[in-house]
């Protein structure tokens, strides 16, 4: 049992703006009244739900891929030594398992999405997801990308589809459905790639785009999945996108829609010279799709390693950058580049990224459809997330930055025309209700009777990036994990899962092109339950009301 | 004498790592290996469930299981700098725990990759 | 197919061309490889070197170009030769460069069942995939300084414990000598080698025959392992765990209490 007494609570889901409240918890929740046990006095001190990641890359192979490539990274950044309590680790740019639970756990976030899991791989996704220590975590499967499925879309075979898509959810242990580069990828193992959303997918009669993203987005709408397709659009970080985009959410016709990234699909102009931001356009749109949310995909200056299931885009990086790069082909259902970047103010290209993630964030006007992420590794790590926090809480702070950018590059961004500085209030919505209700979780980003005891406890600083990054207190599943900055305990997290469910008989279509087109035994592909850490299987919804 | 099929076996004798064997054993050994390589056929046929050799030997001499695995730790608690190397024939579950111990005696790590 | 070796091995008769070239000239091929995909001038005294003709050369860069998906696979006589890592980063650099043309990937030939789960499973908790020294308390990478044969042969670890391997068949005299000499540990499914140089054997379940768990094929593709013997040894992750157990039973090298290297060095 534990009481936090004295503090100002923000509970954006109950309309709690740092009215000083006491939060009681007992067995691992949240809960009216407690009597007896341990008090917290969190006078002058600031409560937030624990942050939720919706959408980063922590687990599997791409991530894996990543450290490899990178010992240069690992020989520079904070090294976790081993204690009784705790495991080994670097930090960086790609840190390891143990160092991602300790790093997000010790900023307050409680609950990641990994978006990006290929069925084929899901197995070592989820072994590395064991080996995340404290944070909830769930996943997201890879779809559109995956032939067998792309063959019924093309044929109209709706029906089968979705028993397909629902099969494979399940044979993944996945929360959700994420589409990236829908065609794109299929094509780039051919070495093409899939830009316009009405133009046919190399390879294929009639499938385009655009016939890959309604048809996904109606399967995972009629099976009610907690969180709505995952939606990395086509043409990722091409100048001239927000056409390509636009048309993505237009196509999408009022359906359910979570856009990542967002930042990386806002651009204007016709090549890299004359690239330009287009987050004003982009945000006047996304404000009246009341259907959408979005990820910031924000850019933060220095360096990061970059990787996405967009395989022709890192391809493109690669020719662009020069620097190392890596390319994982996962059979016939996705792939995955890999190239190390630095995000550089006096670069023309990063100055506009870096602007239109924030602008993005400040001219969306509904906190709860827009959450903070830097689509880490890709943007920046996560750990630097308390940076960002800063430059939308101040708007000096932002100006201060924008000095920074060259003359040229201030005026193809927005950003030195932007007041807007968010409240705390607003700041507990993008990290942690806003993105607990696009991901369908009801037990998580608030402080009300019955949610998950996931608590953070901050200093109130006037230096928001040390707040942030520092807090005094971090309470998981209602035992205190982080005090006075150390690590106290480091409890298993979960797992969440979801059990759509499907006709048996969808392995009788399966089986005979599994087995003529995979390397691997049918029976072999399911990811096991045994391999799922405390796995919480979340109902689904009734999508049409 | 009823045999024990296995479906979907998986060889791990090199990297392909093939999962599509058949494997048709009786109580203590395999007596056939469908679909596997030669190579795979050798792996296969040449482990038995028998007991051929002592549960553990401490400097020679027969020993048990946990005579053994107490000495093991004394030793390599015992040591500055022990090495923990192989890693490549055993499982991921194995290799897991094999890092842990190495992190834990403040040691080396190291797999056939070094070679 | 084509097929690269220095001698004509069994493999010849499955492939289609095959391009005998002088031991030790990997990287010489392809750099000259990497420079005919480019179209740059190529010196006739430098190809003559390899052991092959310009004309055979050209004609795999053609067919290489060609091709729709092509792939390299490269084993130990690759990376184990003059050159080593040299020699797989030319020929990585290679198949990038070919991406260019057509689309070109390069996958290494992993020789033992389950060294590619040694490398992921190390990269997720340590950052690096082998070579890792914990001296200091947080994993340190340094192949030539913390890679095996080095370190025995340098005599620089006082203890081993081995798992599923036989150096003491396969290692340097030098470094099965110090093996012989430090308190030695061994875990196999035999009495091997490596047992008898040991102070300590253990027998072990074998592997996907006797023993469960999961493999990494050499794409890094996890799979579930299926065994259809029961052992009466216990296996290799009961043992280790054991031993583990053991150890933590045993006082802290360590001080207590969380820290952070800010600043490795």
């Amino acid at each position: 049992m534990l009481r936090i007494t004295g503090g100002k609570v923000y509970d954006p889901l109950h309309g709690i703006d740092g009215q000083i409240r006491d939060i009681c918890i007992h067995d691992g929740k949240v809960v009216d009244s407690v009597d007896g046990g341990r008090t917290i006095d969190a006078s002058g001190m600031v409560v937030f739900p624990g942050g939720v990641d919706v959408h980063t890359h922590v687990a599997g192979g791409s991530i894996n891929f990543a450290r490899a490539m990178t010992p240069e990274d690992h020989r520079r950044t904070v090294a976790f030594i081993r204690s009784q309590t705790t495991r080994s680790g670097l930090g960086g740019m790609a840190p390891t398992t143990f160092a991602t639970g300790y790093l997000y756990a010790g900023m307050g976030w409680t609950t990641v999405n990994e978006a990006a899991v290929p069925i084929l791989s899901a197995k070592h996704t989820h072994e590395e997801l064991r080996d995340v220590p404290i944070v909830d975590k769930s996943c997201c499967v890879l779809m559109a990308n995956n032939e067998i499925l792309l063959d019924l879309l093309e044929q109209g075979e709706m029906e089968r589809a979705r028993h397909l898509v629902a099969w494979q959810i399940w044979a993944a242990k996945a929360y959700g459905v994420k589409a990236v580069n829908p065609g794109g990828v299929a094509a780039w193992k051919w070495g093409n790639d899939a830009k316009q959303m009405a133009e046919t997918v190399p390879g294929y009669t009639s499938l385009t785009p655009a016939k890959i993203v309604t048809g996904l987005a109606q399967i995972i709408d009629e099976l009610g999945l907690p969180h709505p397709i995952h939606l990395h659009c086509n043409n990722l970080g091409a100048p001239g996108n927000i056409s390509t985009t636009l048309e993505t959410m237009k196509s999408l016709d009022g359906r359910r829609a979570h856009m990542a990234h967002l930042q990386y699909h806002s651009y204007g102009g016709d090549d890299w010279s004359t690239m330009r931001s287009e987050a004003p356009a982009m945000a006047e749109y996304f404000n009246q799709q009341k259907n959408l949310t979005c990820d910031a995909g924000a850019v933060l200056f220095g360096d990061t390693v970059t990787i996405t299931a967009d395989g022709p885009w890192q391809h493109l990086l690669y020719k662009l950058t020069g620097r190392k790069w890596g390319n994982l082909d996962v059979e016939n259902e996705t792939g995955c580049g890999i190239v190390p970047y630095t995000y550089r103010p006096s670069n023309l290209v990063n100055a506009v990224q870096w602007a239109v993630g924030l602008e993005l964030l400040l001219l969306i006007d509904d906190p709860w459809r827009i959450f903070l992420t830097t689509d880490h590794p890709n943007g920046a790590c996560f750990w630097r997330y308390p940076e960002i926090i800063q430059l939308l809480m101040c708007r000096d702070f932002r100006q201060e930055c924008v000095t920074q950018l060259s003359e040229k590059a201030r005026e193809r961004v927005h950003l030195p025309d932007i007041d807007r500085e968010y409240s705390r209030f607003e700041i507990a919505i993008i990290t942690s209700a806003g993105p607990a209700k696009a991901l369908g979780m009801p037990n998580k980003g608030h402080l009300g009777a019955g949610a998950d005891a996931d608590v953070v406890v901050y200093d109130e600083d006037e230096d928001i990036a040390r707040m942030f990054g520092h807090p005094r207190y971090v309470i998981k599943g209602g035992e205190i994990v982080i005090e006075e900055g150390d690590i106290r305990a480091t409890p298993e997290g979960r797992e969440f899962l979801v059990q759509p469910s499907f006709d048996r008989e969808i392995e009788d279509f399966l089986r005979p092109l599994f087995e003529e087109t995979y390397t691997m035994s049918f029976e072999n592909y399911p990811v096991e339950m045994h391999r799922i850490e405390r796995p919480e299987i979340s109902e689904c919804i009734d999508v049409s009301t | 004498m009823s045999l024990n099929i296995v479906n979907n076996a998986t060889c791990t004798f090199c990297g392909c790592v093939c999962d599509d064997i058949e494997l048709h054993a009786d109580e203590e050994r395999i007596i056939e290996a469908k679909k596997a390589c030669v190579l795979g056929k050798a792996w296969f046929l040449n482990h038995t469930a028998e007991r051929l050799y002592p549960e553990a030997l401490i400097d020679g001499k027969e020993a048990t299981v946990d005579e053994a695995v107490e000495f093991a730790a004394e030793l390599l608690d015992a040591a500055t700098t022990p090495l923990v190397y192989g890693m490549s024939n055993i499982t991921c579950e194995a290799q897991r725990e094999a890092v842990g111990l190495a992190e834990r005696l403040g040691g080396v790590v190291d797999s056939h990759t070094s070679l | 197919m084509v097929l690269v070796d220095i001698r004509e091995t069994k493999s010849v008769k499955a492939s289609d061309i095959f391009l005998q070239i002088r031991p030790g000239k990997d990287f010489e091929v392809i750099t000259i490889l990497r420079a005919l995909v480019k179209e740059q001038p190529v010196d006739e005294s430098q190809v003559q070197e390899t052991g092959l003709t310009l004309e055979q050369l050209q004609d795999f860069v053609d067919r290489m170009k060609k091709a729709k998906f092509g792939v390299f696979f490269f084993g130990m006589g690759l990376s184990m030769t003059r050159g080593k890592h040299m020699n797989s980063a030319a020929l990585l650099t290679l198949a990038a460069e070919l991406n260019a043309f057509t689309k070109f990937v390069a996958m290494p030939m992993r020789g033992h069942g389950n060294v590619t789960g040694a490398d992921v499973i190390m990269r997720w908790q340590t950052g690096y995939p082998f070579a890792i020294q914990f001296g200091r308390g947080y994993p340190r990478y340094n192949p030539g300084e913390f890679s095996t044969v080095d370190l025995l042969v340098r005599g620089d670890v006082d203890a081993a414990l081995i798992l599923g391997a036989d150096p003491g068949a396969t290692m340097p005299q030098p470094a099965i000598d110090h093996l012989a000499r430090i308190p030695t540990i061994c875990l196999d499914p035999k009495v091997t080698h490596t047992s008898r140089l040991s102070r300590v054997h253990i027998t072990t379940a074998a592997t996907g025959i006797s023993a469960p768990g999961t493999g990494y094929r050499m794409d890094e593709v996890p799979l579930p392992l299926r065994p259809a013997l029961k052992s009466p040894y216990p296996t290799d992750e009961q043992v280790v765990r054991r031993i583990h157990e053991a150890v933590l039973k045993k006082p802290d090298w360590l001080q207590q209490g969380n820290r952070m290297a800010l600043n490795q060095v």
